[in-house]
């Protein structure tokens, strides 16, 4: 992310922000740092509720907003794996549509078992990921090139496995759950995005493989000196982010119960947009996992209430734009003495 | 080949054209009585699934009025198709007909078929200098029928809500359509207009009808759901089953495989529009039949209605 203004303490960041330059900073503009984006997320629940207050605040509503997030959140945590390390992955809305045209394919009409379908689809997903981190951390490619390269290739690959056609008769009736059943009244989705948000948090606040992502994207050159694998964590990244696209694919798929060759795609742009406003939260500018939850409830509250209030779509559109583009803002602005 | 170069060798260029015709064209001026007319069938687009459906009904329907078809593909190649016009009159067809293509990429291929006064057909192709008459279902007559079909199965009074995507050209005349339609049933009201997303947009407007039902929440506040094409009907169709709110009508437009499929479950989407290539097919071979008697289209361009598919027929 970042590299310019503090680079000497980015070795650091993720593990605490400096206390010296804490104490430099005015008390206001810190607050406004860590709590900025939150409080935001928050006057825009209070809004959108005393606007419909019949509406927005019900139960049914808020989880409507969880699961329609649901598949969105796992594509975007995954990915936030790969941007801590200062990477980006275009890939993933390609990666997630051809994972969902091969699960669907391979149970309606090669008459593969549901669970078997399901594994052949997420493991088409790390290996697209793979691919990607292969040309990323052994190609010496830049990973805006290399997954800009293998989002059209995967994108034309579920073009042609599926002739352009939507996949929609034969699906087996038990792979509906997944995507449309629940367990006590909570959605399947929801479960495993919660499974999902719950191990990736593990996996990059609580482990060595974390904090070691977390040096390669403060400092790659210095992470690479004392002796940090750069290129195989890279790859395990990019594998990871990869996993999580086939996964929120399959999901869509049952949810629609039935895949379109570019169901995914639009994956891509939010879930960056997730992370990015993700980033702005609790710390300095840097994509971390709940920071991304944060971000995805943002956007889909933000779809959710504005759709509630009748705004146009096109309005829609900006109104997402200014409020990214305002989050970054704040939080960079609070950032400088 | 050989014939060909002794020709070539040995004769004016004016001679050469008629003698390559004679060489090319199986010989149609023959046989006993009336001579047997000859079709000439070209399109960029026989690789497409709808484009090779029209033209095999097309060809069905010619040769059971006796005329012998010739079909020729370019697969896309418009450059190719425009020599592949020129050949047909070289061979003084009776009439060329072009399968789907815009023909105001064949220009040159035209000019040359009108200055043999040789009739050119459109099926679904578009219009311009030289092409006699076009045969199509346009966008709006689509957006027509499948406003009215809705209207009337709501029983012409309600809330609607309609999905659209205006920057393409054809879902916005579809849209217009519609909503000039709507506007004349003095009891519904179209509540909301919503452009939908692509790519994506099964998901877009199932979320969109998500928030639409959350924030209508009575039954009976919204009465159907208009969509521009069936992907965002299917969304429409999924969030209502969803929710429990089965008495809305949903509307699309294109009679997808997957509409069809969901139409037949007699649940909320109620019915698509079609385009009617059986039809235009027909009328292709009817206006033609007419021109070889004497009698010329009456306009450039022949519209045929939209064809609907209800769980009637959706199987």
């Amino acid at each position: 992310m970042e590299k310019y203004p503090v680079s000497e303490e980015k070795p650091l960041r993720g593990i605490v922000s400096s206390p010296a330059i804490r104490l430099n900073r005015p008390r206001n503009l810190l607050w406004a740092r860590k709590w900025g984006t939150l409080i935001g997320f928050v006057a825009l629940v209070v809004l959108f509720s005393l606007l419909r207050p019949d509406v927005f605040p019900s139960v049914r509503n808020w989880s409507n907003i969880i699961e329609q997030v649901a598949t969105l959140a796992i594509v975007a945590v995954m990915v936030t794996i790969v941007m801590v390390t200062g990477d980006f992955d275009l890939s993933v809305g390609a990666l997630a549509s051809l994972a969902g045209v091969v699960a669907a394919d391979l149970m309606a009409n090669q008459g593969v078992p549901v669970a078997l379908a399901i594994l052949v689809a997420l493991l088409v997903g790390m290996a697209g990921g793979a691919i990607n981190g292969l040309l990323v951390a052994y190609g010496g490619l830049s990973a805006f090139v290399a997954t800009l390269a293998t989002m059209t290739a995967y994108g034309g690959a579920a073009l042609l496995y599926t002739n352009g056609a939507t996949i929609f008769s034969g699906i087996p009736e038990s792979f509906r759950w997944l995507g449309q059943g629940n367990v006590a009244g909570i959605p399947a989705s929801v479960i495993v995005m919660l499974i999902v948000v719950f191990l990736a948090w593990l996996l990059m606040e609580q482990t060595v493989f974390g904090r070691r992502l977390y040096a390669i994207g403060g400092n790659t050159e210095a992470s690479y000196l004392v002796g940090i694998s750069v290129q195989r964590l890279r790859l395990m990244a990019f594998t990871l982010s990869g996993l999580g696209a086939a996964l929120s694919g399959v999901i869509l798929t049952s949810r629609l119960f039935s895949a379109h060759p570019q169901a995914g795609n639009p994956f891509m742009l939010n879930a960056a947009a997730a992370v990015f406003l993700g980033a702005t939260a609790f710390r300095e500018g840097e994509p971390h996992v709940l920071g991304t939850v944060l971000g995805v409830l943002i956007m889909g509250v933000l779809g959710n209430g504005l759709n509630i209030l009748g705004v146009n779509s096109y309005i829609q559109s900006i109104l997402t734009g200014v409020i990214i583009v305002l989050a970054v803002l704040i939080s960079s602005l609070s950032r400088r003495r | 080949m050989n014939m060909t170069r002794r020709c070539l060798s040995f004769l004016t260029l004016g001679v050469v054209a008629a003698l390559l015709a004679a060489c090319a064209a199986p010989p149609v001026a023959t046989g006993p009585g009336a001579r047997k007319k000859t079709i000439a069938v070209v399109t960029p687009y026989m690789a497409n699934e709808t484009t090779k459906y029209v033209i095999d009904q097309f060809k069905k329907e010619a040769e059971a009025k006796g005329w012998q078809v010739t079909v020729t593909d370019t697969a896309a190649d418009f450059n190719l198709l425009v020599s592949r016009i020129k050949d047909a009159v070289t061979q003084k067809v009776d009439a060329i007909v072009l399968g789907m293509g815009d023909p105001a990429q064949m220009t040159q291929g035209l000019e040359a078929a009108s200055q043999a006064n040789i009739p050119v057909f459109g099926i679904d192709a578009g219009n311009a200098p030289g092409v006699l008459v076009n045969v199509t279902s346009d966008n709006a007559s689509l957006g027509k029928l499948s406003a009215e079909t809705l209207a009337k199965a709501i029983n012409e009074q309600g809330n609607v809500i309609m999905f659209t995507h205006d920057p393409h050209p054809g879902v916005r005349a579809r849209a217009a359509a519609a909503a000039e339609t709507f506007a004349a049933y003095p009891n519904i009201k179209v509540i909301e207009k919503k452009h939908i997303e692509v790519p994506g947009p099964v998901d877009n407007a199932r979320k969109i009808t998500e928030d639409l039902l959350t924030a209508y929440p009575e039954s009976g506040s919204i009465a159907g759901i208009w969509a521009g094409w069936d992907e965002p009907a299917l969304g429409a169709v999924q969030a209502a089953l969803a929710a429990g709110r089965t008495e809305i009508k949903v509307m699309g437009i294109d009679g997808t495989d997957f509409a069809k499929a969901e139409i037949a479950k007699k649940g909320p989407f109620i019915a698509s529009v079609a385009q009617d290539f059986d039809a235009m097919a027909a009328k292709t071979a009817e206006l033609i039949e007419a021109y070889f008697n004497g009698k010329k289209p009456e306009s450039d361009s022949v519209l045929i209605p939209g064809r609907l598919i209800t769980a009637d027929n959706a199987q």
